[in-house]
């Protein structure tokens, strides 16, 4: 048994707003957790009782079998790195990752040999002797990363670390918080409203929603089996009907779609939700003749955008809009134009079902 | 690592950390400090304004309302100070006008010059009016021949719409500053002529910041006793008038009963004026924009004349005290001498200054060196250790109201903005009150007067020091803690290097503020304990204007001293943005 990190019943109110709803998550030792959801979900809050910095107003965060609710931060060992770097401008980036060993009293040596492996660790050697100031915001984020990492935190809390940086050095610096992660088998817990960088990086993603965690699971379980329509939405793109259920059908407007779920049999009103991508799209006379034949609609391409790899058609059904993805090969190769008729196949198995719920906004 | 065998679920308890604990202990510290020195002594004074004897009645307020000398100190303060308002108000405007929305040459020079009477004590300007004013003035004795002379009211109002300039230009300049010049050019290009524009975009734009400002003067003026106390001959008013009945009749109850009738006008302006400096800031966007069109040559020129003049008046009149300070016989021998810097007899003696020069020097020197200059030695001292002691106790204070905000948090901010509000000579008046008693040891000593500079002067301090803390990203501190940091490493390695500039210009301000104030400490000086400024008082009651105006001379040579060396230090003009609120 590793040092697990355990929350239990965690609970947090602000006056009367309830920030996180009795809450259990068991986090293991060096594993990569991820909180994903929309801001204003408490996911921030959840953080921030890790880390001592926000009292916990009912419920308990246990690591290594100890309640630690009311350990002061710096007493708790863990690392935490804050979306806008918090590098102390006063100090060299030595300095600055220095600082958390200096304060432990650790040998001179030693300090200096542990803040040249962290340096190593992102190859920002030659700018030892700068300041912060001095550096873009992604060598910031990276100093400010291994200045967490250099006492050897028990676990790294990053609170939306990558959200303050442009695209494409987040996506790069995303792959070196996982390079890192894996080298060095810590144990992380990342905050993040963005659901690619969630789903790319994390070991288990934990989506939520107005305090509560609506689905916890590995990302490709999170993606391919979202629990609830508001993940369904939120992870990802999806396509939603409403409908009443009867058996293997759902009837939705004057359509019926046949469906093939494994799962609870859910009776009566509930959403449809299937990917952009699993939908496909066929020049008018070019169908196959094995589909089912409830499950195909016409439309008309509305818009044609091009997402690099994919191309997004939104596409009109007597009035709706609707999303379909296809790769780009395919776009090429079926001659798909805007303002085009086409014809759609929903394939029955690609159908995700839920239950009617209190969320009925979902177009 | 202090790991031990634990049981599932053992909770470890720490309900008081040491962060906190601190905070509790720095936060009761500075409560009891401002409680004892500041709330106690005006409590003192509110009481005793209601009692005759052992008797509670309303007999003070009666004698002050039906005697006619003594009620019309309330009506010549407000008039006094309602005409410096406005007059001071209008100058300020257009001159912060002129350094923010034209184009004129030399506007760091106009800038410079008009926060020089920041750095003198508020008696200068007094001084420089009576010596080309007075009776014997330049220009009334000498140049015109006429009897008129500047004593009394104008001579008031024109010394404290000197006094009171930099202050109320400092916000109109802020004001102005921030205020969207954007908004001026969409008027203009909507077809508003430039003075529609004016009337309509920028005048209301400043609303707030003009209102500010003129509370901020009307304050300054009412609770100043440097001024009317040389130029106010038999034109009493109310700060004035306390002195009289205290020092001159002792008659305590009637002074504390005039202090209570002061404190409210200035309470009031105070209170005016906080409220419509947050009101002001509330309206300064983030978009505003530097970039100006270059005036037309109208403009510019009107505005360069204009700046001038404020800044000639300034210039003046430090040349004539420093002038005076030189010449042996004001207006009539212009030959220069130095007798009178050596100064008549004060009496008193400074700790370690008296014993080190007297050990050596002999005669004249001895006198001069070890006894005449030992208010100078004495105001030096007790400058640095306000300098030192003030900056450290707004920067606490500041730090545990922004940073901290432990319950309570509201009622040691409240406490640490009310100085403002109490005139000087009230709070000196209740320091005799509250203090002057057998017990109380520390009372006529230096360090009574430390802590009453530091305490009147505790609301810019705290100000500027939680503006600058409010600067600093509430992770970095964060940071520090996961880290490992105590709250102590974390404010030593983190948040003082960060508000190292702050700190360094509260020092100068509380210093400048030591060196050139009068109205407070004046009850609290004695024959032991002596300071330069109250001498300045003293010398020229005593009719020795030319050595008044050497010992003025002198202290601004001090803070200039200062001034440089802080410049010196810290690679930043102190004086910048410094003011009586901010």
């Amino acid at each position: 048994m590793g040092r697990n990190l355990r929350l239990e019943n965690l609970t947090k109110k602000f006056g009367t707003l309830t920030a996180v709803d009795h809450v259990d998550l068991e986090i293991e030792e060096g594993e990569f957790i991820c909180f994903l959801g929309p801001s204003g979900c408490g996911k921030t809050t959840v953080l921030r009782m890790i880390t001592g910095f926000e009292t916990v107003t009912e419920g308990k965060v246990i690591f290594d079998g100890r309640v630690i609710n009311n350990l002061i931060p710096q007493k708790r060992e863990f690392g935490i790195v804050f979306q806008s770097y918090a590098l102390f401008p006063n100090m060299t980036v030595e300095e600055n990752i220095a600082f958390g060993l200096k304060v432990r009293k650790m040998p001179k040596k030693e300090v200096a040999e542990r803040v040249d492996q962290m340096l190593d660790l992102i190859g920002l050697r030659d700018w030892r002797k700068l300041y912060p100031a001095q550096l873009s915001g992604g060598q910031q984020q990276r100093v400010a990363l291994v200045r967490a990492l250099a006492p050897n935190p028990q676990v790294l809390l990053l609170d939306e670390p990558l959200s303050a940086l442009d695209a494409k050095i987040r996506v790069r610096l995303r792959a070196e918080v996982k390079r890192l992660q894996q080298e060095l088998k810590k144990t992380m817990i990342y905050v993040t409203h963005d659901q690619e960088e969630a789903l790319s990086i994390a070991d288990r993603v934990v989506v939520m929603e107005a305090g509560q965690f609506r689905q916890v699971g590995k990302p490709i379980e999170i993606y391919q089996c979202p629990n609830s329509s508001f993940v369904a939405d939120f992870v990802g793109t999806s396509n939603f009907f409403k409908g009443s259920r009867y058996e293997d059908r759902v009837k939705t407007g004057k359509r019926e779609f046949k469906i093939s779920q494994s799962g609870p049999p859910t009776e009566g009103e509930v959403f449809l939700a299937i990917r952009p991508e699993k939908i496909e799209v066929f020049k008018e006379g070019t169908l196959p003749s094995a589909l089912e034949p409830s499950n195909v609609i016409s439309g008309k391409i509305d818009v044609v955008t091009f997402l690099g790899a994919a191309v997004r058609l939104t596409i009109n059904i007597d009035g709706e809009e609707l999303i379909s993805d296809i790769i780009e090969k395919e776009f090429a190769q079926r001659q798909l134009k805007q303002g085009e008729k086409v014809l759609l196949y929903f394939p029955p198995e690609a159908f995700i079902v839920y239950p009617m719920t209190q969320r009925e906004g979902i177009s | 690592m202090s790991r031990t065998e634990t049981t599932q679920g053992l909770t470890i308890s720490a309900p008081i950390s040491s962060d906190r604990w601190l905070t509790g202990v720095t936060m009761g510290f500075l409560l009891a400090v401002l409680i004892f020195f500041m709330l106690y002594p005006v409590y003192d004074i509110c009481k005793l304004s209601f009692f005759r004897g052992e008797k509670l009645t309303l007999e003070n307020y009666i004698s002050y309302f039906t005697n006619p000398r003594m009620f019309r100190s309330l009506t010549n303060s407000l008039i006094v100070s309602g005409a410096t308002t406005v007059i001071t108000t209008i100058l300020a405007f257009f001159f912060a006008y002129g350094l923010t929305r034209t184009t004129i040459p030399g506007k760091g020079i106009f800038y410079t010059i008009s926060t020089l009477p920041l750095i003198a004590p508020s008696i200068i300007q007094g001084l420089a009016l009576i010596l080309l004013f007075g009776k014997n003035g330049l220009f009334t004795r000498y140049l015109l021949h006429t009897d008129w002379n500047i004593y009394g009211a104008t001579g008031i109002i024109v010394a404290e719409c000197l006094y009171c300039f930099p202050n109320a230009l400092f916000i109109l300049y802020t004001t102005l500053s921030a205020v969207d010049t954007r908004l001026d050019e969409a008027a203009q290009s909507l077809g508003a002529s430039a003075l529609k524009t004016f009337y309509k975009v920028t005048l209301p734009s400043a609303k707030y910041g003009i209102a500010s400002a003129a509370a901020l003067v009307f304050n300054l003026t009412i609770t100043d006793f440097g001024v009317p106390v040389v130029i106010g001959g038999n034109y009493n008013v109310l700060a004035t008038e306390i002195y009289q009945q205290v020092i001159g009749m002792q008659r305590f109850n009637l002074g504390a009963t005039i202090s209570v009738i002061l404190l409210i006008p200035s309470v009031a302006a105070f209170l005016l004026n906080y409220y419509l400096t947050k009101k002001s800031y509330a309206l300064i966007s983030g978009q505003a924009r530097p970039f100006l069109q270059p005036s037309r040559p109208f403009k510019k020129w009107a505005f360069t004349i204009y700046c001038w003049i404020p800044c000639t008046f300034i210039l003046i009149v430090f040349a004539t005290v420093f002038l005076g300070s030189f010449v042996k016989v004001w207006p009539y021998d212009f030959s220069l001498t130095l007798k009178h810097y050596n100064f008549p007899s004060l009496g008193g003696v400074a700790p370690l200054w008296t014993k080190f020069w007297a050990s050596f020097l002999k005669g004249e020197w001895q006198a001069i060196i070890a006894y005449k200059y030992a208010p100078i030695w004495n105001s030096l001292w007790i400058s640095i250790f306000v300098a030192v002691g003030g900056a450290c106790l707004t920067l606490l204070a500041g730090y545990i109201v922004e940073k901290k905000k432990p319950k309570g948090e509201q009622v040691l901010y409240t406490l640490s903005v009310l100085p403002a509000a109490i005139p000087g000579i009230v709070m000196g008046l209740g320091y005799i009150l509250a203090f002057n008693k057998p017990y109380f040891f520390i009372y006529g000593t230096f360090w009574i007067v430390i802590i009453n500079i530091i305490i009147c002067n505790f609301t810019l301090g705290v100000l500027s020091s939680i503006a600058n803390l409010k600067q600093i990203d509430k992770s970095i501190e964060e940071a520090a803690v996961s880290l490992g940091a105590n709250p102590i490493t974390t404010f030593a390695r983190v948040v003082f290097p960060l508000t190292k500039t702050a700190f360094f210009s509260n020092m100068t301000f509380f210093f400048m503020r030591a060196m050139t104030t009068i109205s407070a400490v004046i009850f609290l000086v004695s024959a032991k304990v002596k300071l330069a400024a109250i001498e300045i008082v003293f010398l020229d009651i005593d009719g020795r204007t030319a050595s008044a105006n050497a010992m003025c001379t002198i202290i601004i040579l001090i803070v200039v001293g200062m001034l440089v060396a802080m410049r010196l230090i810290t690679g930043r003009t102190a004086l910048k943005g410094m003011s009586a609120t901010t």
